[in-house]
Parts: structure tokens; sequence; C-alpha cells
């Protein structure tokens, strides 16, 4: 039989050396972030049932799951989101608790990836949750919040804002069946100009149809706003374009510039997002590194209606731009190898530890004679040896 | 910045966008002098052309690695999933259709029907909108051999002018869809890079007229 023993699965790998220590030093930076805004670390379940992922508008599709059964032989999933399961405790567990909450987490999820894509199925997630509040408070808060975490380890980032009521509010107005809308919202997604404009092209000319040809266009600086203002056929299209100025306007004051964009072709599939919807792009990551919105009827999927919005940052994502950029954290040095003689090991031990309190570096050396330890220390540039015998004698790097 | 990296589809889609390149005004004389290279400055260095196979062209504008990229749209209904797809440059026009031997009626009959195809995704996504539960063979060759052989009732594959078909006694029983070559752009590219994507593609657009 063949033995996959020296191998991990596709989309799986270990984290060594700097790349560990950067992952681990992007996940305390972010919480501290999240923390020091009245956040609080949730951890939910590496395991879930199936059925707390698969509801109507939910973003998760079964074949992206990594699923197996429980003992009694119902279907159970590797987590394969953070948002759905928080919604989950907060509609059960949590129903009592005053509002809002706050919850950020830093948690692995799982997604089954296509084979061989190069796509990892074991991602890290560091995100926050404002739960039971809606407004513009509420949302410049999260977003600010983002921005800031963004800022301590990306700064060369960029931030999008879009939302998912322009479009819902234009194809109020086409007189077609929803599955057609679909169709459209799916091209406009893709921004598939050529294939949006064939569809369009069926149907009788209208104002509608001219802005839905219009809006995978709709994408840049403050310049949107002007050339969406004469696509708002309706009070909800106006409003939602009003919003959205609102919130860009308020974070100007940031002074990040032309790092905040609009796209109000951002229309998601399926998603849960109902509202202002945002997500963030630096250079030399292919992908969205943070995303976000609100989700405004997530709760009520577990009969617990109430406003949220939050976002997740991709951690692995930020970790490979910062080693990618040499920014990684790198392997403090080792200050002094401590080296016992025979007979002395426990004082030796005894003896590092102290020194550790004063925050030196200290490695024990597991080599029986001074020779191979000096050696070592050489090879591993460590700068100072103290021997650990009746007395303590001390080899600095100029003897070595 | 490094200048914007485009794939290229080997081949036929290669010369028609080099055409395309050089109407627009670049200047694409390491493309044509190209030996054994592989990436390829364009003009000035305005960008760089990749030259690859076309699934491999997806995989790079996916991940990134290259910004743009020129692929047939059966390519992409076959293996595309996550990018902005913005200009069907109308060259490299054929189809996706559903051939059959001739004189057969494909439809007609119980029993689950095999279809023989290069592009397994397309063949699935045609008669799932369908509603037909279809078996679906992949054959890496010449796909119209399978029906001759007996081993499926038709084929789904790319159909330019039907002179193999019918040498090979098959037709055409339905139309899947219209293929041509494509651009397609990395998301984050797009949002990062959106000035210098938007001329050249507009530039491309004005040029394919």
């Amino acid at each position: 039989m063949k033995k996959y023993n020296k191998i991990t699965p596709e989309g799986t790998k270990d984290l060594l050396f700097e790349e560990c220590l950067t992952h681990r030093y992007v996940e305390r930076l972010l919480a501290n972030v999240f923390a020091c805004h009245g956040f609080h670390e949730i951890v939910t379940p590496g395991l879930e049932f199936f059925d707390v992922f698969h509801f109507d508008s939910s973003a998760i599709s079964q074949e992206c799951m990594y699923k197996m059964t429980d003992k009694r032989g119902r279907l159970v999933v590797m987590r394969p989101d953070s948002t759905i399961p928080i919604a989950r405790v907060t509609a059960t567990n949590l129903q009592n608790q005053s509002k809002p909450l706050r919850f950020y987490y830093t948690q692995h999820i799982y997604r089954n990836a296509p084979g061989l894509s190069g796509r990892s199925d074991e991602i890290m997630q560091s995100g926050i949750e404002l739960i039971g509040a809606s407004g513009k408070r509420a949302d410049l808060e999260v977003i600010v919040t983002a921005i800031e975490a963004l800022s301590k380890c990306v700064p060369d980032f960029r931030m999008e804002l879009g939302h998912a009521g322009f479009f819902q509010a234009i194809a109020e107005q086409l007189p077609i069946a929803d599955h057609w809308k679909e169709d459209i919202r799916a091209t406009i997604e893709a921004k598939n100009y050529a294939s949006l404009d064939t569809m369009l092209d069926h149907l009788e000319p209208s104002a509608a149809v001219d802005a839905m040809r219009k809006l995978p266009r709709l994408f840049g600086g403050k310049e949107v706003f002007e050339e969406a203002a004469a696509y708002c056929l309706n009070d909800k299209a106006a409003e939602t374009l009003d919003y959205v100025r609102q919130i860009y306007e308020a974070l100007t004051v940031l002074g990040l510039g032309d790092r905040i964009m609009v796209d109000l072709g951002l229309v998601q599939r399926n998603d849960y997002y109902t509202n202002i919807i945002f997500s963030a792009y630096v250079e030399h990551f292919g992908d969205a590194i943070l995303t976000g919105g609100r989700y405004d009827n997530l709760l009520a999927s577990f009969d617990s209606p109430m406003p949220a919005i939050g976002f997740a940052m991709n951690v692995d994502a930020i970790t490979r731009v910062l080693m990618d950029k040499n920014k990684g954290k790198k392997i403090p040095d080792v200050d002094i190898l401590v080296h016992g003689e025979d007979g002395y090991e426990i004082k030796a031990l005894n003896y590092a530890a102290n020194l550790v309190e004063q925050n030196l570096r200290c490695e024990n050396s597991v080599f029986a004679d001074r020779e191979e330890t000096l050696e070592y220390a050489r090879k591993m540039g460590i700068s100072r040896v103290d021997f650990v015998g009746d007395t303590i004698e001390t080899v600095h790097r100029i003897n070595l | 910045m490094k200048p914007l990296r485009i794939a290229l589809t080997k081949g036929r889609l290669e010369k028609d966008t080099v055409g395309l390149f050089e109407k627009i005004g670049y200047d694409c004389t390491a493309i044509k002098n190209k030996g054994r290279k592989l990436i390829l400055p364009v003009g000035d260095n305005q960008f760089a052309v990749v030259l690859a196979k076309a699934a491999d062209v997806i995989t790079y504008v996916e991940h990134g690695v290259c910004d743009l990229g020129v692929v047939g749209k059966d390519t992409i209904m076959e293996n595309g999933t996550s990018f902005y797809e913005v200009l069907d440059l109308g060259f490299g026009r054929c189809r996706f259709a559903l051939a059959a031997p001739k004189g057969k009626h494909f439809y007609e009959g119980y029993h689950a029907k095999t279809i023989a195809t290069k592009y397994p995704n397309v063949a699935r996504g045609f008669f799932e909108a369908k509603g037909m539960d279809v078996q679906i063979i992949k054959i890496e060759g010449s796909v119209e051999l399978a029906p001759l052989l007996g081993l499926s009732d038709a084929i789904v594959d790319i159909v330019e002018t039907g002179t193999t078909l019918k040498e090979n006694g098959l037709e055409v029983i339905e139309d899947v869809c219209e293929i041509s070559a494509r651009v397609i752009v990395n998301t984050a590219s797009l949002k990062l890079r959106k000035a210098e994507i938007q001329k050249l593609i507009s530039e491309m657009e004005q040029a394919k007229r």
C-alpha cells in the first residue's frame, strides 16, 4: 500500500523559522489592534455541523467544504468561515447579552480548493464582528479599524468601498425574472463587459439597462460619484450612493488619498452582505487580503434577526507579502550558549535560567566536551559561551 | 513600478494579439524574434509579454503573477473562476457544439447518454442547464473518434468549419455557445493599477474595430 507519511495534503504546509515568527507576529499585531478597541477574542469549534453553513444566502458552496460524519452519522464540516459560527453563537448562547457585541478571532478556515491550483486549503484568518449595531457610526468604526489593522502590517494597501444595494436598486427597475438578474449580476461581478452587453442588448432600451451597462465601469476615485449620479433611477439607488459617498468623505479625513476607492460594480454572489462592502488589496498578492461588509440578514438565518458588520483578513497572505518584501521577522540571536561541565548540568540549567531572567537569550549546550560546544557556537554565530563548573568561565567571540 | 505583465496564449491568439498591439503602435519586435525566450518586452518596455499555454494564462492571471491575459472563451469556460473578463477581442472565433453521428436522434430514448469531450466542465454545464443527467468521458485527442468507436453517443467540442465532423459522419445537433478571444485581468491588479490597465484595454478596444 502506498504510504503518504512524508508529505502534507495539498493546500497545506509547515511554517518554519522566520515565516512562523512573522506569522505569529502578524497575528499578535492584529489581535492587539482589535483588543485595544474593545473587541473580545472568540474561538469557535474547528468542527461544526454542515447545516450551520447551509442556508439560502450562504456564500459557501458545499463543494468547497471538508466534510465528515460524527458518531451519529450527522454531516460535520471543518470550519469554512468564522462569521457564520459567530452569528450562530450570538443567536443562541448570547441571545440575552446586551448589544452590541464586539468579537475578534484568529483562527484557521478550511476550504477544499480545486486540485493543483496552488491555493491554500488551510487559511489563517483574523477579523472582527460588530454585532447588533447598525448605522454610519458602526460602519465607520469597523472600516477604520480595518484601515488601522492594515496600516500596521501592510501600509501600502488600497481599499475599495461598494454597496450591495446599488445593484439591487437598479435591478428592481428591470422587468425581467430573477434568474436573469442573477446572470446579469454575475457578469457585472466578473466585469465581463462583452457578455453583459450581449445580455442587455436583448432587453428593451431603458434607463435601467443603460445603468446596468455602466455599472461594472463605475469604479475608481471620487469621480465615480458624479458619474453614478446619472444612474440613480430611484430613491433607493440615490440613498445608497449618497451613503457610500458619506462614508467615503468621512474616510478622507484619514488622509489616505487615492488609496481609498469606490467600486459600485462590487456585487458578490449569494453573499450574506446586504449593505456597505469593502475589500483591500496590496501589490504582489493577486487577491483581496481583506474582505468585509455589513450582513444584516445573516442573523435572521438563525432566527435572531439583528444587524451586524465585520471583516476578515488573510494572515497567510500578509505574512507572504512581508516575507517577499524582506520585512519578515528575523530570528533573534542567542546571546549566550551555556555549557555545564560533567556533574554541573543542573547548576548550568539554573545559571541559564538566571540569565533568562535578565532578559538574555540563552541556549543550553547538549555537547559533552568543550571543543564541540565551541564549534557549535561558531557555526551558529553565538558570540558568548559560558562554561559552568566550580566557577563560571566566559569565552567571547574574539577568543573563539 | 514594474511594467504590466500580459500573458498571451501561444499560437494563433498570440499572432492576432501582436497584430493588435502593432496596430496600436507598440513595437513588438522582441516577440517576433523571440527565440526561446518566454518573457518579452513590448515597445519601450511599456509592458512585458509572457507566452503560455491557454490554461496556464488563466492560472498566471488568477494568481496575479501576470496582470492581464489573452485567452479563448473555451479555456475560460473550462478552467476559469475568479478574474475580470473585460474585453471580447473578436478574433479566434469558433463555437462549442454538440455533435452526434449523422441520422441518429440524439435526444431520443431514455438511456443515460454518454458524451465524449475535451471540455468536461463545459459539457457538464450544458447538460445541467437542460436538466439532463449524462455520463461524461474525457478524451485528450481527436474526440470525433469516440462516437465512431461506439464509446459515446455524442461529443461536445470546438467547431470551426465543421469539415472534420462531416468527414467523420458527424453532424452538429445543437450549438452550445460562441467562442472568441478575451482579455482577462487579475482582480487585484485592476484595482491597484487601474489607469494603466484601462488605457491599454481601451487602446485594444479601439484597435480591434
